[in-house]
């Protein structure tokens, strides 16, 4: 038994050989599967998810900053609109005084101009001018300057053009000595009576340009945003910018602005994406005008995204440890299992597998297991069935030319032969001869029961001569049962065993008898005799017991097993003995027909 | 064969995340204004209202680029070592940028090259430095400034007749000792240089005194006294500075020269009243804003790497009792609201 194990399974699967099948079959593996299946999904999800989200959310923002920016500019416009509105109503108040007045230059008009100047913190300067432009009256404490061209300023020119309140474009007041002021101007032709005459003039209130500034300045439109003002003829009142583009470093398009009183659009004409939304001061249609840069409003959209990067990223790199894991906790056990079944496919049948992991993988395992010891028993009983098999066809073998019992035949023929019995010799011989051609039988294992049944009558007629006649035989036979087949030598030990064990030792004659029927498909054959009989233990031993009744025969337990080993371990030999009354061996074995008669009868005549 | 599953995984990952990033992330091309620059801006003086416009110009510029501005200046112009100083710190403190209005040509050329040792690029602004290492000059043309200045004067003298300048921070110590070390500002000696040069075209004209003054007003009268005393025959006077202009016209207004015709520099509220009256004729003016908003522009460019160009000129303008009303005038004349 030096061969590997590995000879038990001639058909156990060859070592394939490497390369790219192999890698084929890696990509294959469960665990890159689940791994490659369940990320791309997840990610494919996370991404549909997110990028949904991200136009969602990002439609929703842009609507919010652009509907957020063009609140503020309304609500400028509000503020400024009633600014300019409360400038308007001063200056009718101012008009309606000194209309009222029966004389420009008296004081109690004085007084109510002063008390109109100190109302509001904003008013520069209240004046009144004759069309020629000639200074008439003002708040006191004024002194005109030199130079000042005052019948080309705007507000002069308008004033004297049109009956209506005109507001002038931010400028410098450069009337009245002092501070230069940035002022909106509000003029008007009114009527005023001076010294009982009726004349016109150009009434003056300047307003600091401060409060318009201030309210523009507080225009908060992200970092980079903001609102300028432009006036009726395009003219910027206010820029945060205003030096920058005087000196033409910056460059506002006012074009499109100008062509629409309310309006809300996307500009790009400076190279960079900005919101532009117009708002129209009723009075003086300045147009207030919000510049939002695309890229601020759209911050929240920016910060979106980076979070969203930063989500997908984590949530990917999550999903890949996750299935990675979870794809080795499925596939491990089962590489295991194959791993350890591969060993056995290599003939180890001893490698236990011991496989822990999911309930269906531990399963498969357990019956692995099972089978596996199965297989090993079954392996055993195979070698152990084999072995036995073996040993007691060399038993038979043995058993077909018995040395002894064919010296102490001889003998015995001598014996007659020198008595002159001259027939017994002959019976004698004739029954040893025939005995012998069917212990032989060609060497088969398998012979017609009346050959069995011939051989065992042999046997007996020899025996009865060398026991001097001590015993008698019987043998009945149902006729049918004689063409059925059986194992050779199968009762020959039986009859020996009776006649050694049972009736050598009785005074009285012995008898055996023995009956073969067919009973419901099986052959039936009994061997019995009145001889010693046994006792219990002796019949619990007889067929596991290693005893093997002298040198003469094949032992009865030997045809036991070879009863069981050809038809099954459920046909075979009973006893049945009384100590004192003899003992009966039944032989029971499946009954199956001859089929090679003609066959044999011409070997018959070879031999 | 792990390493392998693991390499494909990665792959995967990789173009995912770029594909999502390349979808969703664009940067933009101009200045980055997600950065803040650190932008110390250093002048010649922390008063008058010529560098209080810088001042306004920078802060805007710093405004719209995201800039941290740190404005200093010495008490007085003509105090170069403060400003030597200053600069100083300003590298020590690791300032992105430095913006310098040169005190002094040659004074402060050798802090300029300390400073581009250290990597800190340096912005001229208003008047240049006598350093290789400047990356840009802001600023306008103190020559042509002089030159402009001339040309208007000698145009209010009908050609002929004795004039006086006044200048300022030449350092007096060197004054006449040829081939000594310029320590003046640049502007300065550019503006007169123009002014000279302007006038020697024309015969009958005669400067007949150049008079320096440090950044004082009071100085700047008294020697606009002594100027008229030493030549009682001048026609002229022309100004080459803020301070300067009103101490001169502070002292002719006093004095009731009408006769006298004037042509100052800068444009202080005070200039502009005295322009309105008629003591002064006209007055050359510079764009202080403009220089401020680009010094800080091109600061925020270079500190970004971006090529800035050698040589920005603001341009001068100048200012007579007709034009100072025009709208646009007005804006660059009158400080808006302060």
């Amino acid at each position: 038994m030096n061969k590997p194990k590995a000879y038990f399974f001639p058909l156990r699967p060859q070592p394939r050989k490497r390369g790219k099948l192999r890698l084929s079959s890696k990509l294959r593996s469960i665990q890159l599967i689940i791994t490659l299946t369940f990320t791309a999904v997840t990610v494919l999800i996370a991404v549909i998810v997110s990028f949904m989200l991200y136009n969602k959310f990002a439609a929703t923002a842009e609507k919010n900053a652009n509907m957020n920016m063009q609140q503020i500019i309304e609500q400028v416009n509000y503020n400024l609109e009633l600014y300019v509105k409360g400038m308007g109503s001063i200056f009718e108040t101012a008009e309606k005084q000194i209309t009222a007045s029966p004389s420009i230059d008296s004081s109690l008009l004085g007084e109510r101009m002063d008390t109109l100047m100190s109302s509001r913190e904003d008013l520069v300067s209240v004046a009144v001018f004759t069309p020629k432009g000639k200074y008439v009256v003002g708040t006191p404490g004024q002194n005109m300057r030199l130079n000042t061209q005052l019948q080309s300023q705007s507000w002069f020119t308008s004033a004297i053009k049109s009956s209506e309140i005109s507001y002038s474009a931010p400028h410098i007041q450069n009337l009245f000595k002092g501070r230069y002021t940035w002022v909106v101007s509000i003029s008007k032709m009114i009527e005023y009576k001076e010294n009982g005459l009726t004349k016109t003039g150009v009434l003056l209130i300047d307003f600091n340009f401060r409060t318009i500034d201030q309210l523009s300045r507080q225009v908060k439109l992200g970092n980079r945003g903001y609102a300028y003002i432009l006036d009726r003829q395009g003219n910027i009142v206010y820029h945060p910018q205003q030096q920058l583009i005087y000196a033409g470093l910056k460059y506002e398009n006012v074009e499109p602005v100008l062509a629409y009183e309310y309006r809300s659009y996307l500009d790009e004409s400076t190279g960079e994406k900005r919101f532009i939304t117009v708002r129209t001061l009723a009075q003086t249609g300045w147009k207030i005008v919000g510049v939002a840069y695309y890229d601020e409003i759209v911050t929240t959209k920016r910060d979106l995204n980076h979070f969203l990067i930063w989500f997908l990223g984590f949530v990917i790199l999550g999903v890949i440890v996750l299935s990675i894991f979870l794809s080795w906790l499925i596939a491990s056990p089962i590489r295991k299992l194959e791993r350890t079944v591969k060993l056995v496919g290599e003939g180890d049948l001893n490698t236990p597998i011991d496989v822990s992991g999911a309930y269906e993988v531990e399963q498969l395992s357990r019956r692995f297991n099972m089978m596996l010891q199965r297989i090993r028993q079954l392996m055993d009983q195979i070698i152990y069935e084999q072995e036995t098999k073996r040993k007691g066809e060399l038993e038979v073998l043995q058993s077909q030319i018995n040395p002894h019992f064919l010296y102490n035949t001889l003998n015995s023929v001598i014996r007659l032969a020198e008595r002159g019995k001259t027939d017994e010799v002959v019976t004698m011989i004739q029954s040893l001869s025939k005995f012998f051609r069917i212990s032989l039988s060609k060497g088969k294992n398998m012979i017609t029961m009346q050959e069995e049944l011939d051989h065992i009558r042999h046997y007996l007629v020899i025996q009865s001569f060398r026991f001097k006649n001590k015993f008698r035989y019987e043998i009945k036979a149902q006729d049918e049962v004689l063409t059925y087949q059986t194992i050779k030598l199968i009762l020959q030990p039986i009859v020996e065993n009776a006649l050694y064990h049972g009736i050598e030792m009785m005074p009285d004659e012995g008898l055996i008898t023995i009956t073969a029927e067919l009973q419901e498909g099986m052959i039936v054959i009994r061997i019995s005799d009145n001889g010693l009989g046994m006792n219990q233990e002796t019949l619990k031993t007889i067929l596991s017991g290693g005893k093997t009744s002298g040198g003469s025969g094949v032992g009865v337990r030997n045809v036991n097993e070879r009863i069981g080993l050809v038809y099954g371990r459920e046909y075979g030999l009973t006893f049945e003995s009384e100590i004192e009354e003899g003992t009966t061996v039944t032989v029971i074995f499946p009954a199956v027909r001859a089929q090679e008669g003609p066959e044999e009868g011409k070997e018959e005549s070879v031999q | 064969m792990r390493n392998l599953r693991l390499g494909v995984v990665l792959l995967v990952c990789l173009v995912l995340g770029f594909t999502v990033t390349s979808c969703l992330g664009t940067s933009p091309a101009y200045i980055s204004t997600t950065k803040t620059h650190n932008v110390h801006m250093i002048v010649k003086m922390n008063k008058g209202d010529y560098w209080n416009t810088v001042k306004l110009g920078a802060e805007a510029a710093a405004k719209e680029f995201n800039v941290k501005l740190t404005f200093k200046a010495p008490d007085s112009e003509s105090d170069i070592d403060e400003q030597i100083t200053m600069v100083e710190e300003s590298i020590k403190q690791k300032a992105d940028v430095i913006i310098l209005a040169a005190s002094s040509y040659m004074g402060l050329a050798q802090v300029v090259d300390q400073a581009e040792y250290y990597k800190i690029p340096v912005i001229s602004v208003d008047a240049e430095v006598g350093s290789a290492k400047v990356k840009t000059y802001v600023g306008s043309n103190g020559y042509e400034a002089g030159q402009k200045s001339a040309e208007r004067l000698i145009e209010l003298l009908n050609g002929y007749g004795e004039i006086g300048i006044i200048n300022f921070t030449n350092s007096t110590g060197h004054q006449g000792s040829s081939g000594s070390i310029d320590y003046g500002a640049r502007d300065a000696n550019e503006r007169e240089m123009g002014f000279l040069n302007y006038a020697a075209r024309f015969p009958n004209i005669e400067v007949v005194q150049i008079s320096y003054t440090s950044s004082n007003t009071s100085d700047a009268e008294q020697l606009t006294r002594d100027m008229l005393l030493n030549h009682p025959d001048l026609r002229g006077i022309a100004t080459l500075n803020e301070t300067a202009s009103q101490g001169a016209g502070n002292v002719i207004q006093e004095l009731g020269f009408s006769q006298l015709k004037m042509v100052a520099f800068d444009s202080s509220p005070s200039m502009m009243e005295l322009l309105q009256n008629g003591t002064v004729q006209a007055t050359v003016i510079q764009n202080p804003f403009s220089n401020g908003y680009l010094a800080v522009k091109y600061a925020v460019e270079a500190s970004e790497g971006i090529e800035v160009p050698e040589r920005v000129d603001t341009g001068t303008k100048l200012i007579d009792l007709e034009n100072m009303l025009w709208p646009e005038n007005q804006k660059l004349l009158f400080p808006f609201v302060r």
